[in-house]
């Protein structure tokens, strides 16, 4: 077991050596990067990434460049976690063989967007999980595949339009709820499942932190605003991340051992779910009178799920 | 035989265990498997081997799919050490997507592939249609025709795919049952002895090295991709002479010499067969029966299938007048995949003569002797009119009216 | 476009289209640290030490590892690799701000001489 890296506050957090570089070519304003960088940061272990084909995959090792100062492979769509449950299981014979290619203990990770992680992955990572390796699985959540053009995803909300599942004159857009994905982890039995958002940073890494020092496979569901097709200005990516967490539409909390919930962020004023989607253009057409239900619809559910947790949470069962 | 360098025990095994005892004695850092019939068997051994502690402190991942083994191959074998696998038939197919990055990522992972059909419609016995699958995928494809062809290949696929002029996955084909469950006498070493063949492997640019971080799997475009590809098929062709030296080095440590392409009794032969697979037994036992009774027939057999060994395969059809390539797949829409190969050979080499193609044995459909003596029936009315008498594409123990094409 | 001295031949490269991060201590030729995305930006953030009060929110978020810290302190942009997303300046809490947007062409010294004054309203 590793040391805890001692991150006290952002100051301390700001002498990391950054592990992952620019000159990458994600939009300006992604999320995604935001969040690779908090979470590589929060360990000086050795990390081995894979990623699953999606913005973070094409825009991070365009050849002849790479933007990773760690181990980083790219397989395909649907087996970022398979390939890293691979990995992890050489570390593992290596060093019960006693020749291991690093005397630093090593940490594995695995990056996928929704696609890669609630549609294509869905099997690969359920069985890493279920296999129990030592591995913490990032779903980067931009809820739909944003690499190839927006098309809408099992984790698309409700009422999004996406160019698969556009708004028209008589379409709201998309119209499934999002798969609640940490649920079906929490399902699994992990030790730690988790949802974060960028902008509150110290949660993340905290979070994050947590699940490096777990001994088993780790879910951990990260909101990624989109400006490309969110379609919000690319400065905004942050204060978007601050109203999906304020509004609870991206609850911030964590279940361990795949039944306690600890709500990790409680907003002092709730945001509305109108709130949200008025600052995005994906959810423009939604404040068409006759679509306003799905607005509203959408607000009780959210209350729901947040009255949900924090019974769940008070319980503590 | 005289001379060999090490001891063997003689046991019966069938194709399966012969594969898992010498995955077992490789000592294999990481397995990862999911059981198909009918490869099952070679994982349910191995997971033996693990219950029983003796597999070397090996990891043994048990996937959820074929796609996932196969990634988990890729990503293991790119962090840095040993791994193989197995599979059979749809198996493989979920797996070819990842076919292609192990060998595009230079990764010597080792898989036993027990041929069988494809669906639709299901068959689970013994065809070639996987493994002509991948032939483009980019691996070293080796056929063994025995078990005791199955032991030796994979200590050979170990040594060469894992050679730093290689790097490139291998692949040791056998024919689903006939060899796989066929329990046939096998020489075998000691444990000691085996892994001493092979010696332990230290990965190039392994991932686990945190000292010297690498990327794998970068994705190039136009101004790369070509270059990369070529460069990888340049690696595969050239693999050749591995193979050959290696084929050699095994000879001298286990008496039994391999060659890319088998030949029995082709020096005078004026009629030849070329198949691969363990049809290459029972078309010995007819050539062994014609030639009692004067007929001058002989037998290629392709050991590397790719890179495919086409100076082999010119020398030793050189002095034939026909010439039957058999294949065991149904090539849909146009000659079988072994035609082609050995009439581009003849091609190549300005060689005029008489080419049939035999479709046989798809499903598990037997071929016995006597159909193998009807081809060379049929050869040798083509050698007499010197000219081809039949259509190109033929089937053999195919029922309904006579099929052919071309 | 790839740079001119990074086209290799077939045989030049290493198999496997494997990508090096290092070559010894310093960042490998193929590292994207050396490639510059600078001609992305219309607009470019621009610091004002004179406001900063080094919380390293712009650290935190900046997408393309281009805000550079140093012993806790902001240190400069890395304007090779900022692509003028304007996360820095939205994130930054200072009135006026210690990060501001201004065109490609503007010098930074023009840009310090043209600060936005503090906004009384927001402190209201």
């Amino acid at each position: 077991m590793s040391d805890i890296k001692q991150i006290k506050n952002l100051k301390d957090f700001s002498t990391s050596v950054e592990r992952f570089q620019g000159g990458h070519r994600l939009c300006p304003g992604c999320s995604h990067s935001i969040i690779v960088r908090e979470m590589l940061n929060a360990t000086d272990d050795n990390i081995c990434v894979s990623t699953a084909t999606g913005c973070l995959e094409v825009c991070t090792a365009i050849y002849p460049y790479t933007s990773w100062d760690l181990s980083w492979i790219h397989i395909g769509f649907e087996n970022a976690a398979a390939a890293i449950s691979g990995t992890e299981a050489m570390y593992k014979a290596l060093q019960k063989k006693g020749r291991p290619h690093s005397d630093k203990p090593t940490k594995f990770v695995a990056f996928g967007g929704d696609g890669g992680t609630y549609d294509i992955g869905f099997q690969s990572l359920s069985g890493a999980v279920e296999r129990g390796h030592d591995f913490i699985y990032v779903c980067l959540d931009n809820e739909g595949y944003m690499n190839t053009g927006g098309q809408r995803s099992s984790s698309t909300p409700i009422g999004g339009a996406t160019t698969t599942s556009p708004a028209g004159k008589v379409s709201y857009g998309e119209k499934r709820l999002k798969k609640d994905m940490v649920q079906i982890m929490a399902a699994h039995g992990c030790e730690f499942v988790a949802q974060v958002a960028p902008s509150k940073w110290k949660d993340l890494v905290k979070k994050t932190q947590r699940a490096y020092q777990a001994s088993g496979p780790v879910y951990i569901n990260a909101v990624s605003p989109c400006p490309t097709e969110w379609k919000f200005a690319p400065e905004k990516s942050m204060e978007i991340c601050d109203l999906a967490v304020d509004s609870c539409v991206f609850p911030l909390y964590q279940i361990e051992d795949g039944h306690k919930v600890t709500v990790t962020y409680k907003p002092k004023v709730k945001k509305t779910v109108e709130e949200y989607c008025a600052a995005q253009g994906r959810f423009k057409h939604l404040f068409r009178p006759e679509f306003s239900h799905v607005i509203e619809d959408w607000q009780k559910r959210v209350d729901a799920t947040w009255e949900y947790l924090l019974k769940r949470e008070e319980a503590g069962i | 035989m005289a001379n060999t360098k090490a001891n063997q025990t003689r046991v019966v095994w069938d194709g399966n265990m012969a594969a898992a005892q010498a995955l077992r004695q490789a000592q294999v850092d990481v397995v990862a498997a999911y059981p198909i019939t009918p490869s099952t068997p070679i994982v349910q051994n191995y997971s033996q081997f693990v219950a029983d502690g003796n597999a070397n402190d090996g990891e043994f991942v048990m996937v959820e799919s074929e796609h996932s083994a196969m990634s988990a191959c890729v990503g293991a074998s790119a962090g840095g050490g040993r791994v193989a696998t197995a599979t059979s038939s749809q198996g493989y197919a979920l797996m070819v997507e990842v076919l292609y990055q192990a060998s595009g990522m230079r990764l010597p992972i080792i898989m036993n592939v027990v041929n069988r059909a494809l669906a639709s419609p299901l068959n689970i016995h013994g065809d070639h249609s996987d493994m002509y699958l991948g032939r483009d995928a980019g691996w070293i494809n080796l056929c063994a025709y025995s078990p005791q062809e199955v032991y030796d290949l994979n200590f050979i696929a170990f040594k060469t795919g894992e050679d730093l002029n290689v790097r490139l996955p291998v692949a040791i084909n056998q024919d689903g049952f006939l060899t796989s469950h066929t329990a046939e006498v096998v020489e075998h070493f000691s444990d000691e002895d085996a892994f001493g063949f092979i010696g332990s492997y230290v990965g190039k640019n392994p991932m686990l090295d945190g000292e010297n971080p690498v990327t794998y799997g970068a994705q190039t475009e136009g101004e790369w991709h070509f270059e990369h590809k070529m460069r990888q098929n340049h690696a595969l062709v050239n693999s050749l002479d591995t193979i050959r030296a290696n084929f050699k080095k095994y000879a001298e440590f286990s008496g039994r010499e391999y060659h890319p392409v088998e030949t029995y009794l082709t020096d005078d032969a004026e009629e030849i067969i070329v198949c691969m697979g363990s049809v290459f037994g029972t078309t010995q036992i007819t050539v062994d029966q014609l030639r009692a009774s004067g007929r001058k027939v002989g037998l290629v057999g392709i050991r590397v299938w790719r890179p495919f060994p086409k100076e082999d395969l010119a020398a030793a059809i050189k002095n034939a007048k026909s010439i039957a390539a058999l294949d065991r797949s149904c090539p849909m829409g146009t000659t079988g995949a072994l035609y082609n190969e050995v009439a581009a050979v003849l091609v190549e080499n300005g060689m005029s003569k008489n080419l049939l193609n035999y479709i046989y044995g798809l499903g598990g459909r037997d071929t016995t002797t006597e159909h193998l003596s009807g081809i060379f029936s049929d050869l040798k009315a083509c050698s007499d009119a010197g000219k081809r008498t039949k259509p190109v594409v033929q089937t053999i123990n195919l029922r309904g009216k006579m099929l052919s094409f071309y | 476009m790839t740079e001119e001295h990074l086209l290799k031949g077939w045989e030049e490269f290493e198999a496997g289209a494997i990508l090096y991060s290092f070559d010894g201590s310093s960042h490998h030729i193929n590292n994207s640290i050396q490639h510059s995305v600078a001609d992305w930006r219309a607009e470019k953030p621009v610091f004002n030490e004179e406001h900063c009060i080094h919380c390293q929110f712009c650290w935190v978020y900046c997408p393309d590892t281009s805000i550079i810290s140093k012993d806790k302190q902001f240190d400069h942009i890395d304007y090779v690799h900022c692509k003028g997303c304007g996360i820095c300046v939205d994130v930054c809490p200072t009135n006026p701000k210690s990060l501001v947007m201004f065109t490609e062409q503007t010098t930074n010294d023009e840009a310090i001489r043209n600060w936005p004054a503090k906004d009384t309203k927001k402190d209201a």
